[in-house]
């Protein structure tokens, strides 16, 4: 057993130090001697101090000694102190929408961590669930959710978890099981990784196949010059596969042409200039809030985004074997907008080929190795050791014991007064 | 006589004699000189014949010889009634265990009564307990067996009067046997007046060593008689008590020999028959 707060345990035990020396150096009344001549003493005190060698009452002395310590140890903050692994493990598990295979991750998780080692699994999807010990089966038996995942909860809780897991060993490696999709990651997720002192063991999963859907391109790149252009930056183009094209204006012939081998048309017209104002945007589970224009679209087709009013933003209908979209977010020229993670997924929805927006995208490999940290050094327990106060089990004994101490103690001082030994 | 434990003390002081003070008032034949003259073959003198005198006691054959009459004067002898007064208050108790000072005490009664009856004097006994227990002056043989079982019988305990025993006791000489820590201004009072009606008071103060020197260990003293009075005994209060303890002393002699009184003081240590030839010896001297 070791204590937090040793300082209170030490203030006890010179309290019981103080109760030996007050049991020895006493006050006490001598034995009675008969003496018929006594009338002739002039009268004073009967009481005398003297240093004995042996105190006047051992149990009472024992007794008041005990209380102290035993009230002091419960508020010294006694902890028992376990018996130290080296390295205790920290799972997280996708369950969210974008996992592919939930059964296959905990297989893949349970691979990682060596039998009898300190374990904490997490499953996550928008709220982490902590399952302490080896829970192995009840992970297993958790179903696939259809929630969109968050790192960045997931990471939050992977850290709290980790408080109480550095008390029993040296080290905690934190492991990611997920195919880590873009929506999972916002703009917290890189604070939260911040959170973790060692690197991180990313663990890719699959993405979930219906939803992992076929590659797109835009037909042609969008220069970075524009708004939409950083949101996009990283797609190949071409004219294969699933392909979307963006067009400012009215629809040419080549527009035409693309709707009809099955492509998809974007009409997000930039050159309108209206009044820009504070605007909620949500595309599917995305949602931002900016600074930005409405424009005018068509009333009829399928909706895809709308203003925080509940107004269609975005609509797109089905021509053929093609589509047209119509978009109507007047984004601003200048200003950091593109560069939010956010707004950059929205783009990307909205740019998407109809029937894939909304679908999750993996991660790309930059991200994943921001993820995993610079190092591999797992992060130690020292760094991850909470500062805030964790309640002792033992203080609740304790104190009840120092209760009734009290109280036996008040029993033997209403015995009476002990007569000190001649 | 079986005389017990006492018998030593009985052997120590045989041939002790106890003369009184004065003459006795007494007709029956004694070894005390008594105030009456007359019909004893002890010569004492001759007095010229005076008118009234008995004419039997006139000396004839001087008349033949000088024509003059001359009363013929003897010595008579009476006894002397004695009572001892024992104290036996719970003071007399002491020093535990040995109760010296009620050891004490028994023996000098005892001793004294012996003496006293070995002059064919009644001796009697009074013992200031609660109840007290009391034994007239009595002559014959068996009166100190009594007292030695009565004595015997008792425990110092309480704080038993001893003055009313002074004032009643049916003695001409009374021998108070006390440690005065009881009523002893009482006791002075009815001394005197008995010593004032030609009474013979002894006063024997037995006094233990323990009281004067007080033992180290004795740190809280305890009066008998008077358990709330708790008193500390440290260094500077012993020399204080020996102070009030001496001039309280002091105070008992003066006030003693003021009111006529022998007042004898007995030590612990002091054996027995040399405090009881002590007393005896002292009043020979007073009487010769």
């Amino acid at each position: 057993m070791t204590f937090l707060a040793p300082w209170a345990f030490a203030i006890g035990v010179l309290g019981a130090v103080g109760v030996v020396l007050f049991h020895l150096v006493a006050r006490t009344r001598p034995a009675a001697y008969v003496l018929p001549t006594a009338r002739f003493i002039p009268d004073q005190r009967s009481l005398v101090s003297r240093i004995a060698s042996r105190p006047r009452d051992l149990l009472l002395m024992l007794l008041r000694a005990l209380l102290l310590l035993v009230a002091s140890a419960a508020f010294a903050r006694p902890v028992l102190t376990p018996s130290r692994g080296t390295v205790g493990h920290i799972v997280l598990v996708d369950r969210s929408r974008a996992a592919a295979d939930v059964a296959e991750e905990v297989t893949k998780a349970r691979s990682l961590v060596p039998a009898g080692a300190p374990l904490v699994l997490i499953a996550f999807d928008s709220t982490p669930i902590v399952l302490r010990g080896s829970s192995w089966d009840s992970l297993a038996a958790l179903k696939r959710s259809d929630a969109a995942g968050s790192l960045t909860a997931a990471l939050v809780a992977a850290r709290r978890a980790s408080a109480a897991l550095s008390e029993l060993v040296d080290s905690v490696q934190l492991h990611v099981v997920s195919p880590v999709s873009r929506s999972e990651l916002d703009e917290g997720t890189t604070l939260a990784r911040r959170l973790w002192p060692g690197a991180i063991d990313m663990q890719r999963a699959a993405l979930r196949v219906d939803s992992a859907a076929p590659a797109w391109r835009m037909s042609r790149p969008i220069p970075l010059s524009d708004p939409l252009g950083p949101s996009v930056a990283t797609m190949t183009s071409g004219a294969r596969g699933h392909v979307s094209q963006l067009t400012r204006g009215s629809l040419t012939a080549g527009d035409s042409a693309l709707i009809r081998d099955g492509g998809t048309v974007v009409r997000w017209d930039s050159t309108v200039t209206t009044r820009m104002a504070a605007e909620g945007l949500a595309v599917g589970d995305d949602v931002i809030v900016a600074t930005l224009g409405r424009l005018s679209i068509p009333s009829r087709g399928r909706v895809v985004a709308r203003w925080a009013d509940g107004t269609p933003a975005a609509v797109e209908e089905q021509v053929g074997s093609g589509c047209v979209r119509s978009v109507g977010v007047m984004v601003p020229a200048a200003g950091d907008l593109p560069l939010h993670p956010p707004f950059q997924r929205i783009v990307r929805g909205l740019l998407a080929p109809c029937g894939l927006v909304g679908a999750e995208v993996a991660s790309d490999s930059i991200v994943i190795a921001a993820m995993v940290g610079g190092s591999h050094v797992m992060a130690s327990a020292r760094e991850l050791r909470a500062r805030v106060d964790y309640p002792s089990p033992l203080a609740r004994w304790l104190l009840l014991a120092a209760l009734l101490l009290a109280l036996a103690e008040l029993a033997l001082r209403r015995r009476g007064p002990v007569e000190a030994a001649a | 006589m079986a005389a017990g434990p006492y018998g030593a003390l009985l052997d120590a002081v045989r041939g002790v004699r106890w003369p009184a003070a004065r003459r006795v008032n007494g007709a029956t034949l004694g070894a005390h000189p008594s105030q009456l003259r007359g019909n004893s073959s002890e010569f004492s003198e001759y007095r010229p014949y005076r008118q009234g005198d008995d004419p039997r006691r006139v000396d004839w054959r001087l008349l033949a010889r000088s024509e003059r009459a001359y009363v013929r004067l003897t010595t008579d002898k009476a006894t002397f009634r004695t009572s001892m007064i024992v104290d036996a208050s719970a003071s007399m108790a002491f020093p535990q265990p040995g109760l010296d000072k009620w050891r004490l005490a028994r023996e000098l009664a005892v001793a004294l009564a012996a003496v006293a009856h070995a002059e064919a004097d009644p001796v009697g006994l009074a013992i200031a307990s609660e109840p007290p227990t009391v034994f007239v002056p009595r002559a014959r043989r068996s009166v100190l067996l009594e007292m030695m079982r009565a004595l015997d019988a008792t425990t110092p305990d309480g704080s038993a009067p001893i003055a009313p025993l002074v004032s009643s006791a049916r003695a001409a000489r009374i021998v108070v046997i006390t440690d005065l820590l009881g009523d002893a201004d009482a006791i002075l009072a009815a001394a005197r007046l008995r010593v004032a009606a030609k009474g013979e008071v002894i006063l024997v103060h037995i006094v233990a060593t323990e009281e004067i020197t007080p033992p180290e260990q004795a740190l809280l003293a305890v009066d008998p008689e008077h358990p709330s009075v708790r008193r500390l005994l440290d260094g500077a209060m012993r020399n204080k008590y020996r102070e009030q303890f001496t001039r309280w002393l002091d105070e008992m002699v003066a006030s003693s020999r003021a009111a006529g009184i022998r007042y004898i003081r007995v030590l612990t240590d002091e054996p027995a028959p040399h405090a009881v030839r002590r007393v005896a010896g002292e009043t020979a001297r007073r009487g010769a």
